[in-house]
């Protein structure tokens, strides 16, 4: 199965580079408390102007929440995806001072590194990427590289150089180039960490219709067949919003390296993209005010 | 999944030997439904072509330097050329082989 037209790649993410760049500003000219309080009409606004994201956010919140989503719940996924923006223009300088950031799992991660065979570390459109690149890039003894939709990338190259171009350890390699996944491989083989979002995928890639909050919703299967590929060990990363400069970031346990060869492979994918899809689906439904996937996630418009 | 050496050999019009040789490698490797013979050596092999993509191609890149010890690295800055073709690919290999 591949996606057919997929929405995101003109979801909030367009009003939200436009939004980062105010934040910027604000942020380097008033702080963060004024640009916090200011997090509340914005929110208001977009919530206001994006009809169609703000009904795909409510029947994720009522699958999540497993009751009838209301205003003031659409409201609080609002609110926590634009202080995860405000927070990067903090997060990305480093100015982590204010912040306080739960870490789950870092010894398990550790203990992954220690190995020196590399790690994937699959994360998924929710809560603040900053957050969890923050532990990632200040926790990791080696290198740490992304894997990131070119158009993705540039939008935050852009977004970075427009915070001054922090000295950063890790590389973004765009996915979509031909020697993407060599480039993922070599840092792998020097023991490094490689970063995906594995739960949207761009058009054309091949998805696979898992459970997901108790309805089909098509997951990519390129993450688990890279891992598979590579026989490399994989772990789950999440950095989610828990309030005002709170941040839970969490590394879990996912898969250990197998060894190469398409035996088997097929079992193997379908098997993590399940297992993936649980995953994620637990952590919604802890987490709900976190998925920040605005589309038709489960693509039943035009079923 | 049979062994691309084992396959009978028949020429395919356009393809040298060691093309085809490559191309066997590609479509065992990759298990594409294609037969290596229709394999246009010109036609691009990503995308618009056979429609590989990044995996496919670190998938072939694995199964080349196993088969002929030739190390395809991402800091190649011809790498858009060796993989745009067959022809293009089996030329790289044909030059750097050790095996």
């Amino acid at each position: 199965m591949r996606t057919g037209a997929l929405e995101w790649v003109d979801a909030p993410e367009r009003g939200s580079v436009r939004l980062a760049r105010f934040m910027v500003w604000l942020v380097h000219t008033i702080g963060w408390w004024p640009g916090h309080a200011l997090l509340y009409p914005i929110a208001f606004y977009f919530m206001l102007f994006s009809p169609r994201q703000r009904r795909v956010a409510r029947r994720f919140l009522g699958r999540a929440l497993g009751r009838k989503a209301g205003f003031g719940d659409v409201f609080r996924l609002y609110f926590a995806f634009a202080s995860t923006i405000l927070d990067r223009a903090f997060l990305v300088t480093g100015r982590t001072a204010h912040y306080h950031i739960e870490v789950h799992g870092l010894e398990a991660l550790k203990a992954r590194i220690a190995e020196g065979r590399g790690c994937l570390l699959l994360g998924a459109h929710m809560g603040s990427f900053e957050a969890l690149r923050a532990v990632a890039d200040a926790g990791s003894p080696v290198e740490v590289a992304v894997l990131m939709h070119e158009a993705n990338a540039a939008r935050l190259k852009a977004v970075f150089d427009a915070l001054g171009g922090a000295k950063r350890q890790e590389v973004v390699i765009p996915l979509g180039t031909t020697d993407a996944m060599l480039r993922a491989r070599e840092v792998l083989e020097r023991g490094g960490l490689v970063g995906l979002l594995a739960d949207r995928a761009p058009r054309g890639e091949r998805m696979q219709p898992v459970p997901f909050l108790g309805q089909e919703a098509p997951l990519p299967t390129g993450p688990h067949v890279l891992a598979a590929v590579l026989g490399a060990p994989v772990m789950l990363a999440f950095g989610l919003w828990r309030g005002p400069r709170h941040y839970e970031v969490r590394f879990e346990p996912f898969a250990d390296a197998t060894p190469p060869g398409r035996a088997g492979r097929q079992a193997l994918v379908e098997e993590r993209v399940r297992r993936y899809a649980a995953r994620i689906e637990a952590v919604c439904r802890r987490h709900p005010y976190n998925w920040f996937n605005f589309y038709d996630f489960w693509q039943e418009c035009g079923r | 999944m049979p062994d691309g050496t084992m396959t009978p050999t028949f020429t395919a019009p356009g393809l040298t030997a060691q093309e085809l040789e490559v191309a066997r490698l590609i479509v065992s490797a990759l298990s594409l439904e294609v037969a290596p013979e229709a394999i246009e050596p010109e036609a691009p092999l990503f995308n618009e072509g056979l429609g590989l993509d990044s995996i496919d191609a670190l998938e072939m890149a694995l199964a080349v330097s196993k088969a002929y010890d030739v190390k395809l690295r991402s800091d190649d800055e011809r790498n858009h050329r060796i993989f745009a073709s067959l022809r293009s690919l089996t030329a790289h290999i044909e030059k750097h082989r050790t095996r």
